[in-house]
């Protein structure tokens, strides 16, 4: 009952807000878009059927690529309506998922992530030498063309595509789990022997599931394909293939909508840091080792368990050690960061220039508008203090929390509301991959 | 034939480098069941620990050093970070190892900056072994197949000959047995990562003396020798062995030959209309030499999905 | 369409691993809609021969055939729709997801929606009747919507009966379905087992031998991979031969 109005409230604000904001933003929504879009296909084999793929760049890049053909075809002439020129991502993603899901698939476990690395990376290195598919290394580039009075010319019109688009194909993603297979796909997950046993040929069904996920796959990247009018072969680096494992993860692979959950913080995190810093990538990386560490379920499987467990939750008791540990983790945070600005600039080039200049010294420098030297102990003794008391307050906080957890979990949960609420939001049950 | 000579050694050599950084993963695959997505960088932390030590004291400081650093880091990453996870499953480690391996990239990119370092072998060793035809052979390249041979030897010795070898034997086995025997399995597990973190980072403090050492050489590893544990089977020494060898050689010799699908319709007079067509028909196999490794793996799936040497489980 | 005297033969079944030789030339010959049960001493093999049946591996050397037609060699899904469904010993059920979703998976292939993607299963009716069926008859409909890992032990003992009915198969193999079972518990589950399997055709690996004496028409003892005797519960033990290899302690019952 209360998901149905929140997915009316978010499309609402989806579409109405954007014309008012700058083409910057605008941008950045439609890389949150086919974000969400990619980090959900692809948790579709991982949160689901239990397989980790470490190179979906590869389907994301083969519907890059197609869709850049066709809209030169179109260019040139050939008649194709440029809002369903994702189609060709579509059936991209399909053909190439089909053969390599067919070749990954023949094994499990750990050897299917290699293979699936190895398909990944076996474009990668191909594409840079195949000028006539690829574009050879520049890559391939064409432009959105008019149809049925849209220009396609503004970044808004290509918003309002790309927002179509997502929300269609998350709403087939979802209908899938509600169907045999999708619910077969859990079970294959969960036991796959037993399938075996009940009639099922798990190597079909793994492929097929394959197939699914890379067909959306390539449609992100389409997507990406049209907005940007472009494609080269970085599409399909490993860093492609990293960034949305991060954020399916970061985000909650257990959880229906985690992975959109992550791929929009992490791509609004990669969007406004990277201009602040030259570190945020391992920010990126330290924030999801944590999340591996000390939250396996992600943001998404937190949320989840807090809405299943709604009743239940005493805010005036909960209040407040989670703001203690909200504080003590953003200290944690402050003092990491802190130290790897400093770092980063003693070891930047800039820095050596400084020191040779200062006759080899330790000059002193700036940073967040301070000036520090760095034979200062309190310079050093910063990140350490706000390390040691930040971990002091988590310590606190976590034992606190973990006390009325404890009590909550052992009165029974009340049925019927938290029910809906599981029925709507999960598509998996507890944990995590 | 000086092409084949030069390239065949080249091959082996690149392989048995390929087989130093292997071992250590498949060994801790087959006894730990975790797949260290984080190997190739103890590769890279090898090379990069080689080049601080050796700007500032020697070169041969540096292979010594390296290794032993290399070596703690791996031991701390299983005793703190691996073990945590363990509960959670395999996927979890895979996680977390990957994750590591991201940090890892990012790290040596804060201390050392995007672009390669300068770190170069010593004056002395930089000489040539013999001449083929004409052209010198560097005595660096043999140098570098002797360490790798050298250290197969000595886990061969250690591994089937001692007493530390038949424990970490057996608790690769029967780790249950073999605790209940009075032997710290904990701690044998850590030992052997990080004795396979300290093999792969001594195969880049002396690589990366000859090859470049810059921030890309964790992932262009990794993924080769993931290839060649999927083609060896994981946790098969002899496998790995075998694969990297085979890989080495076809990179090595691929690199060289400018023969294209075009060249095969040559022999049947459809060469002009191959060349026409362009395309797959007339990539040459040395543009293509950094592929040749993927499709090797996927005939080998095809074929014996289970590796060369069989597996482990 | 006449129904074959055999549901299930194994004809000089052999199996080894590597340089052990598990099975040494088993015959067996199964009526149809008998209940038969298999019984030995541990190591026999007894879980061996099922894996075997049900197409876990292949046979070293021999036949396996279903209903006449062999299935020697043929991967589980195939025997399984053949109409052979068999239990595990160990509990192999989905354990994170609901008892009703467990039993669904099965009644799902017997409809052929293997691959249906284009409804949504909650309103295949047919199918979710029959899995309410099932349900109700392993007694586990006040646990419809609870997490199989969530279950107790013989809860789970009969999901697992339960998951190996939803295919529809009538030669049905049960794997100790009543092992760790209390004597209250093992009564409630041979009632469920003879209701269940009323028609079909039933092999049983059994330890108990009350269960035995009270459900089966025929008893095979295996003993070091081979077939010792086949007969009555009652002439079996009696047999002299399978009370010196076997029943030696228990001759008593």
């Amino acid at each position: 009952m209360r998901t149905p109005l929140l997915i009316v409230v978010v499309l609402a604000l989806l579409t109405g807000v954007p014309p008012f904001l700058g083409l910057g933003l605008q941008n950045t929504f439609i890389n949150v878009l086919i974000a969400c879009l990619f980090a959900l296909a692809f948790n579709l084999l991982v949160g689901q059927a239990g397989l980790l793929s470490f190179g979906h760049a590869a389907y994301y890049g083969v519907g890059a690529f197609t869709t850049l053909h066709l809209m030169q075809a179109v260019e040139h002439g050939f008649a194709f309506p440029t809002p369903l020129l994702p189609l060709a991502g579509a059936a991209a993603g399909l053909v190439v998922g089909v053969v390599a899901g067919f070749f990954a698939t023949i094994r499990s476990g750990v050897y299917f992530a290699l293979v699936t690395l190895a398909i990944a990376e076996l474009l990668h290195s191909l594409a840079p030498h195949w000028q006539g598919v690829f574009g050879g290394e520049a890559g391939l580039s064409s432009m959105r063309m008019p149809w049925a009075g849209f220009t396609f010319g503004s970044t808004l019109q290509v918003y309002y595509l790309t927002l179509a688009w997502v929300a269609l194909s998350i709403w087939v993603l979802w209908a899938y789990t509600r169907t045999p297979f999708g619910r077969l796909t859990l079970a294959l997950r969960d036991n796959e022997q037993r399938v075996r046993f009940l009639g099922y040929d798990a190597h079909a069904t793994k492929v097929i599931v394959f197939a699914i996920s890379a067909t959306f796959s390539g449609i992100a990247g389409a997507l990406q394909a049209i907005a940007n009018e472009t494609a080269n072969y970085s599409l399909f680096s490993a860093h492609v293939s990293a960034q949305v494992v991060l954020q399916t993860f970061v985000g909650g692979s257990t959880v229906f909508f985690g992975p959109a959950l992550g791929a929009a913080v992490f791509t609004v995190f990669a969007d406004q840091i990277s201009d602040l810093t030259r570190s945020w990538q391992l920010y990126q990386g330290e924030i999801f080792v944590l999340v591996v560490l000390f939250a396996p379920t992600g943001i998404g499987g937190i949320v989840e368990h807090h809405l299943r467990h709604w009743r239940q939750l005493d805010w005036s008791r909960l209040a407040a050690p989670y703001a203690l540990g909200g504080f003590g983790g953003a200290l944690v945070a402050a003092a990491a960061v802190f130290l790897t600005e400093t770092l980063s600039v003693l070891f930047g080039e800039p820095y050596a220039l400084m020191r040779k200049k200062a006759g080899d010294g330790y000059p002193s420098f700036d940073l967040f508008g301070i000036h520090w030297a760095p034979t200062n102990p309190v310079t050093w003794s910063v990140p350490l203090v706000l390390f040691l008391a930040g971990v002091f307050l988590l310590l606190r906080a976590r034992r606190e929390i973990a006390a009325l957890w404890d009590a909550i979990r052992s009165a029974p949960a009340s049925q019927t509301a938290d029910d809906e609420v599981d029925a709507s939001l999960q598509s998996t049950q507890h944990s995590p991959v | 034939m000086e092409f084949a000579i030069v390239s065949a050694l080249n091959g082996v050599i690149y392989g048995l480098l390929l087989f130093m950084v292997s071992a250590g993963l498949t060994l801790i695959f087959g006894m730990m069941g975790v797949l260290n997505f984080a190997h190739a960088s103890f590769y890279m932390l090898g090379a990069y620990a080689a080049y601080a030590v050796s700007s500032r004291v020697n070169f041969w400081v540096g292979l010594l050093i390296a290794p032993l650093v290399v070596g703690v880091v791996g031991m701390l990453v299983e005793r703190f970070l691996l073990r945590r996870v363990h509960a959670f499953g395999h996927a979890h480690q895979l996680l977390l190892t990957f994750g590591l391996a991201l940090i890892f990239e990012e790290l040596i990119k804060l201390f050392f900056g995007d672009f390669p370092v300068n770190y170069r072998m010593p004056e002395n060793l930089r000489f040539a072994a013999f001449t083929v035809f004409g052209t010198d052979y560097p005595f660096y390249r043999m140098f570098i197949g002797a360490v790798a041979v050298i250290m197969f030897i000595a886990l061969y010795v250690l591994l089937a000959r001692t007493r530390i070898g038949i424990v970490v034997r057996a608790a690769e086995r029967l780790p249950n047995m073999a605790e209940a025997l009075g032997h710290d399995v904990p701690l044998v597990f850590t030992s052997v990562f990080g004795a396979g973190a300290a093999l792969a980072g001594l195969a880049g403090a002396v690589a990366g003396a000859f090859f470049p050492t810059n921030p890309n050489m964790a992932l262009d590893m990794a993924i080769i020798v993931f290839v060649v544990v999927v083609v060896g089977g994981l946790g098969s020494l002899k496998g790995s062995l075998v694969a990297s060898v085979m890989i080495g050689l076809f990179s090595s010799f691929a690199v060289g030959i400018d023969w294209s699908l075009a060249t095969l319709c040559d022999l049947v007079g459809l060469g002009a209309w191959a060349r026409s067509v362009g395309g797959l028909l007339t990539m040459t196999i040395s543009s293509i030499s950094g592929t040749i490794p993927f499709l090797l793996m996927l005939i080998v799936l095809l074929v014996r999905p289970a590796g060369l040497m069989g597996e482990r489980n | 369409m006449s129904m074959p005297l055999h549901s299930l033969q194994l004809i000089d079944v052999t199996k080894s691993f590597d340089s052990t030789i598990v099975i040494r030339g088993v015959n067996l010959e199964i009526l149809t809609g008998e209940r038969h049960a298999v019984i030995g001493p541990n190591g026999a093999g007894k879980s061996t021969l099922f894996n075997l049946v049900s197409g876990m591996f292949p046979p070293s050397s021999g036949e396996i055939r279903l209903r006449g037609r062999s299935i020697t060699g043929l991967p589980p899904h195939r025997i399984n729709r053949g109409g052979l469904a068999r239990s595990f010993q160990i509990t192999n059920i989905f354990h994170r997801m609901s008892v009703f979703e467990n039993l669904r998976v099965g009644v799902m292939a017997r409809h052929r929606e293997r691959y249906g993607l284009f409804r949504p299963v909650a309103r295949m009716h047919r199918i979710n009747d029959e899995t309410r069926e099932i349900l109700a008859l392993v007694r586990l409909d006040g646990r419809a919507d609870h997490m199989a890992g969530d279950l107790t032990y013989s809860e789970q003992r009969a999901l697992e009966i339960g998951m190996t009915l939803t295919t529809g198969a009538d030669v049905i193999l049960l794997d100790e379905p009543t092992a760790g079972m209390s004597r209250e518990e093992t009564a409630r589950a041979v009632e469920l087992i003879r209701d269940v399997t009323k028609g079909k055709t039933l092999l049983i690996v059994e330890h108990d031998m009350s269960v035995v004496f009270s459900l089966c028409d025929r008893v095979s003892v295996l003993v070091y991979g081979q077939i010792l005797a086949t007969d009555t519960p009652e002439r079996i033990s009696a047999n002299r031969e399978v009370q010196q290899a076997y029943l030696g302690e228990e001759a008593a019952l």
